[in-house]
């Protein structure tokens, strides 16, 4: 388990190197910074001094390696755009992402989940068919488009909720949170379903499908011979073996909605990291790339990590095929 | 976790009761930084406007008004101008305004980290006579110096050093990035960048207040269907710039308005001068047919441009043959038609040129940098391709355009260009002039195109005090311009904005939004 351990954090790290050469290369593509930096009335010599004061006219390798250096140190450099510190845009902005996307994490499994129990069970019910055919809605609908429809719907047409924003919030010792106030609470409904919406739908067809394999399964015929409740049946002994492979996908599902909240949070101006790297790429802002790429790719290593772990404390027979193993 | 929710819920009811004009804003950037010499961008220098003010100030007009001077004149025959300053105007902080601040902002905007700088490059020193009257001497007559400095603001020289401001500090910030301490209407209450940025009325203003705002807020919302959507839900009042797309959609709205007017902005189609050859052609490798004046006389006539506004811009936009808008001081008046619309023209000057069968280029193109850039660069390939000139568009986004410019990958390119200084001067010696790098000539020049008599007549524009001589020799450029065909000026970029039914304001051709003239009824 230890030496498990140790090898898949040695592995991340590797991945980790790996992204942030990759992502260094790119840079040179996403164009110059400098005429975001200087206005209309630059020279070409004000050009290559801020060029050589930023060290774009290094090769990548070198800039790279600057960066490594800083990083290591948790310095990641100064925003071109704002004129502060990365750390410190980053810090302002993680909880604006983290509480959405934990709203919408929780809206997924929860609705995910149970829907996708109760399609399974009602396989030919006229409901469980009609959810089904909605969820397709869910998968195939790309998420900017639903986003702007329910904008349309419930601020423009109903005026029910905020079109934007995160509406108030309050500081808590550097957190700022929107789960305290009115209006915070109804800025999140929209984001969150628009994002979460993807997620909920696989998770449903996930569960779904796996339920009703665990349903054919002996040991449920034996179960119900047994005069077991249906819901004993259904929620302790089927729900439960289906679960494995719902948690890896849902585990995995959850970086990708904290990275892909970027479409979320620009079609909702939510004033969260995607929103900040978005504008980083606009701008050209490359620390903030670099920070932001970092991050979210220490987070996906992270979440793979803690995924595998948890396969040993849910699947007992995995741990006892390690051990033969080896 | 209830106590918080009744308590919020109780300080916003009593918020709504009091704030019944509260004016909400949305624009599609923040300005990056609250210090008004850091940077020189009209989204900073637009906003802080409602914060800072100069020496002079433009009115609903564009004309230069009386701000912190009262009085300006020139000094001698030319060596400078002397302004008198407004008494008992204070900054937002309580200290008084003097001439101190006016030689310390200077030192300030003209520092080697100010973007600002290159304002004062005609300044050779900054004298103070007493506390309310200062001399601004300049190396040579400079006619529209006091026009030229409407954006340069008033700092606290003492709000500065205490707070470790005392330069602009782009790289790493400073107290100024975040706080703001001017003499405008409008002081700095919350600056939370790219979130929101408040601002309050400041009681102690000098001038008499025109507007009801007890409280405005800026939100950047970058999604255009997001800012509308915001506008026409009643979350936001006001939001700039409208999708052009939206325009006829929000003008039907009855809740909603729509305020379209012409910005600052020419766009123009430029062309390399001095290469050698074409870089993107087929057959054409070893010669530059844009180097013939005739060739790009054909562009002028082949490109339609009526039908590209009346297409893409949805008639918002008007067209200009010249490289400043008629709204800019210095227009010429008298040159104000542009080549006609002659596809069969354009063959036969072609064909003089000595490329009967045309011939094919690139055509390089910002996609998001100006109003429908990329759909106005394909109508105009289009439209080149009927007379036989076979544009291969290229278009990208404006962080990785500007350096293909500078390293001459193009065969053609469309540019906009909006005259800092609002006169005709500005184009003149940004574009026109040949290109020196120590004279910090022609610095947006890409072609290189050169003329001895614009190059000559530059300076005496710069330096003519009389309107009627200066007048004369920016004709004799703009006709020396249109002759040689350094540029096709196809149109001016269109302003639209939208704001609730109930908001009165003033849109001006730069795009600034002056909170000082917005009523909300």
């Amino acid at each position: 388990m230890l030496a498990f351990v140790i090898r898949r954090v040695f592995q991340s790290v590797l991945v980790l190197l790996v992204v942030g050469l990759v992502a260094f290369s790119m840079f040179r593509f996403v164009g110059d910074p400098v005429d975001n930096m200087l206005g209309q009335e630059r020279t070409q010599a004000d050009i290559e001094r801020l060029r050589s004061q930023l060290g774009l006219d290094q090769p990548f390798a070198v800039q790279y390696f600057k960066f490594l250096q800083g990083a290591a140190q948790g310095n990641f450099g100064v925003s071109y755009r704002q004129g502060r510190p990365v750390s410190d845009i980053l810090m302002e902005r993680a909880p604006a992402t983290l509480e959405l996307a934990a709203v919408s994490g929780f809206l997924a499994i929860s609705i995910g989940i149970a829907l996708g129990v109760f399609t399974a069970i009602r396989r030919n019910g006229f409901t469980a068919n009609a959810i089904m055919s909605v969820s397709l809605i869910g998968v195939s609908l790309p998420t900017f488009l639903i986003g702007i429809l329910l904008i349309y719907l419930f601020s423009v047409e109903l005026g029910w909720l905020p079109s934007f924003g995160r509406g108030e919030t309050v500081m808590i010792g550097g957190w700022s949170t929107g789960f305290l106030t009115e209006s915070g609470l109804k800025a999140l409904i929209l984001p969150s379903i628009t994002l979460g919406l993807y997620q909920m739908t696989l998770i449903m067809r996930l569960v779904r499908s796996e339920m009703l394999e665990v349903l054919r399964q002996d040991y449920i015929r034996f179960a119900r011979a047994r005069g077991l409740r249906e819901r004993a049946v259904n929620f302790r002994h089927a729900l439960k073996n289906t679960l494995v492979p719902v948690i890896t996908v849902t585990g995995l599902q959850l970086g990708s909605i904290i990275a892909f909240a970027i479409i979320t949070e620009t079609v909702f101006q939510w004033p969260g990291v995607g929103l900040l790297f978005i504008n980083a790429i606009q701008f050209v802002d490359i620390p903030v790339m670099a920070a932001y790429l970092m991050l979210i790719s220490v987070m996906f290593v992270a979440i793979n990590l803690i995924v595998d772990l948890l396969y040993f404390a849910i699947d007992p027979r995995l741990r006892v095929d390690r051990t033969a193993a080896h | 976790m209830l106590r918080p929710i009744s308590l919020a819920a109780a300080l916003m009811v009593s918020a709504s009761a009091l704030v019944a004009e509260e004016f909400r804003w949305a624009e599609t950037t923040d300005p990056q930084t609250m210090d008004p010499h850091a940077v020189n961008s009209a989204a900073v220098l637009g906003f802080l406007n409602n914060v800072y003010e100069g020496l002079v100030r433009r009115g609903k007009d564009m004309t230069i008004e009386p701000a912190l001077a009262t009085a300006w004149e020139p000094i001698g025959a030319g060596e400078g101008w002397r302004f008198t300053l407004r008494q008992g105007v204070t900054f937002h902080d309580g200290s008084t305004f003097d001439a101190q601040d006016v030689l310390f902002s200077y030192q300030r905007a003209s520092d080697e980290a100010s973007d600002t700088r290159s304002w004062f490059a005609p300044v050779s020193e900054v004298k103070v006579v007493d506390d309310y009257t200062v001399d601004i001497m300049t190396t040579a007559p400079n006619p529209i110096f006091p026009d030229s400095i409407a954006n340069w603001m008033m700092m606290d020289s003492g709000w500065a050093e205490a707070n470790n401001a005392a330069r602009p500090d782009k790289d790493n910030g400073n107290f100024a990035t975040l706080n703001a301490n001017g003499t405008g209407a409008f002081q700095l209450t919350t600056r939370e960048p790219g979130l929101r940025t408040v601002l309050e009325p400041f009681g102690g203003w000098w001038d008499e207040a025109e507007h009801n705002i007890t409280r405005a807020e800026l939100t950047p919302i970058q999604n255009p269907a997001t800012a509308v959507a915001a506008l026409l839900s009643g979350d936001v009042d006001f939001i700039n710039p409208v999708p052009i797309q939206d325009t006829a959609r929000l003008a039907a709205n009855d809740q909603v308005k729509v305020i379209q007017g012409i910005e600052a902005r020419v766009i123009m189609l430029g062309f390399p001068h001095e290469a050698e050859a074409l870089k993107y052609s087929g057959e054409t490798t070893d010669a530059n047919p844009f180097a013939d004046a005739r060739v790009r006389q054909a562009v002028a006539h082949a490109v339609n441009v009526p039908a590209v506004l009346q297409t893409i811009m949805r008639g918002n936009a008007e067209e200009v043959s010249q490289l400043v808008s008629p709204a800019m001081r210095g227009y010429s008046a008298d040159l104000a038609n542009r080549p006609a619309f002659d596809p069969e023209k354009a063959r036969a000057l072609l064909a003089e040129a000595g490329y009967p069968d045309g011939f094919s280029f690139g055509l390089k193109c910002p996609n998001d940098r100006y109003l429908n850039d990329e759909s106005v660069c394909q109508a105009i390939t289009g439209m080149l391709a009927q007379v036989g000139m076979r544009a291969t568009l290229d278009a990208m986004p404006v962080q990785n355009y500007w350096p293909e410019l500078r390293s001459d990958n193009y065969d053609m390119y469309l540019l906009g260009w909006s005259p800092g200084t609002f006169d005709a001067e500005h184009p003149v010696r940004f574009l026109a002039s040949t290109p020196n790098e120590e004279k910090k000539l022609g610095s947006w020049n890409f072609g290189g195109f050169s003329n001895a008599r614009v190059d000559e007549l530059l300076p005496m524009i710069q330096s003519e005090i009389d309107d009627g001589k200066r007048q004369a020799m920016l004709d004799e450029v703009t006709k020396i311009l249109q002759d040689e065909v350094a540029y096709v000026p196809l149109y001016v970029q269109p302003l639209v904005w939208g704001t609730q039914a109930n908001i009165v304001l003033t849109q001006r051709p730069d795009n600034f939004f002056i909170l000082r003239w917005v009523t909300v009824n």
